[in-house]
């Protein structure tokens, strides 16, 4: 006696590719927000006069805390100058850019230190400020 | 004659799109917040050895938390501007423009800001100094 052997129609799902997708998108979205320096808590100091700075591949942040930060990334004020220079690599002078993002009220004894890492690496330092308000 | 009552179609949106919807108002919102960009200043520090050149004759700044101090004179901030103009004028080598900015651990960066705004615009190069440690050698010792 002959068998007919049963054949079932495996599909993947389509319904649930959106899902997919959003979850992959949010994966994504949380491990970039880990190297940018979005969610970290400062407020710019004021001047009169700004400009719009360019892209640049490393920032220095100091927080509300005191606290630096590379790229996102914290690190302790010994570390500045070796982190920057690590990211800047090799970039031809006048490409050195380093955003230097600081919280209005942070001292000197903390702002001044990074100031000095970067200069000794080479990092051309861009002050990020706001436009004061008359 | 009767008649026929229309039937009623319930319509629903489609469930298989929003997905999509919501995938398509991240990447709204995304693009939306990375194209804000940074804006700020530019500042360009001398090397060291620019600033050990003939450093007796460079003008001297020291800022303390809400004061500023120009060659040891105390200075109303609104005056400082005018009197560092006059302080650099006339000077006209690069190595003579150099402003050196000391400050007190407790200044405020917003402060340390506004006075090396004024020291560019008026034609200065800001170059900071910074406490360092100093060795003491007791004689005898």
């Amino acid at each position: 006696m002959k068998i007919k052997r049963r054949t079932s129609q495996a599909d993947v799902p389509s319904m649930a590719m959106g899902d997919i997708a959003f979850n992959l998108l949010i994966f994504f979205v949380i491990l970039a927000r880990a190297q940018d320096d979005s969610h970290l808590q400062w407020q710019p100091a004021s001047a009169e006069e700004i400009n719009a700075s360019g892209t640049a591949k490393v920032a220095v942040l100091i927080d509300n805390e005191n606290k630096y930060y590379v790229n996102g990334q914290q690190v302790g004020a010994s570390q500045i100058a070796g982190e920057v220079d690590a990211l800047l690599g090799n970039t031809p002078a006048g490409e050195r850019m380093v955003l230097f993002k600081v919280h209005r009220e942070a001292q000197a004894l903390y702002f001044e230190p990074a100031i000095e890492a970067i200069s000794e690496v080479g990092g051309d330092i861009v002050h990020v400020l706001e436009q004061k308000q008359e | 004659m009767r008649e026929r009552r229309r039937r009623k179609l319930m319509v629903e949106p489609p469930s298989s799109a929003t997905g999509d919807i919501a995938f398509n108002l991240i990447v709204f919102f995304l693009v939306c917040a990375s194209v804000q960009p940074d804006s700020g200043r530019q500042q360009t520090l001398p090397r060291s050895e620019q600033e050990t050149q003939e450093q007796s004759e460079n003008i001297e700044v020291q800022l303390g938390r809400n004061t500023v101090m120009l060659n040891g004179n105390i200075l109303r901030q609104q005056d400082f501007d005018t009197v560092l103009k006059r302080a650099l004028n006339g000077k006209t080598r690069q190595e003579d423009r150099v402003v050196i900015v000391k400050s007190k651990p407790d200044t405020p960066y917003h402060h340390w800001v506004v006075v090396t705004e004024m020291i560019e615009s008026a034609g200065g190069i800001v170059t900071i100094q910074t406490e360092e440690e100093q060795q003491v050698i007791v004689p005898g010792g």
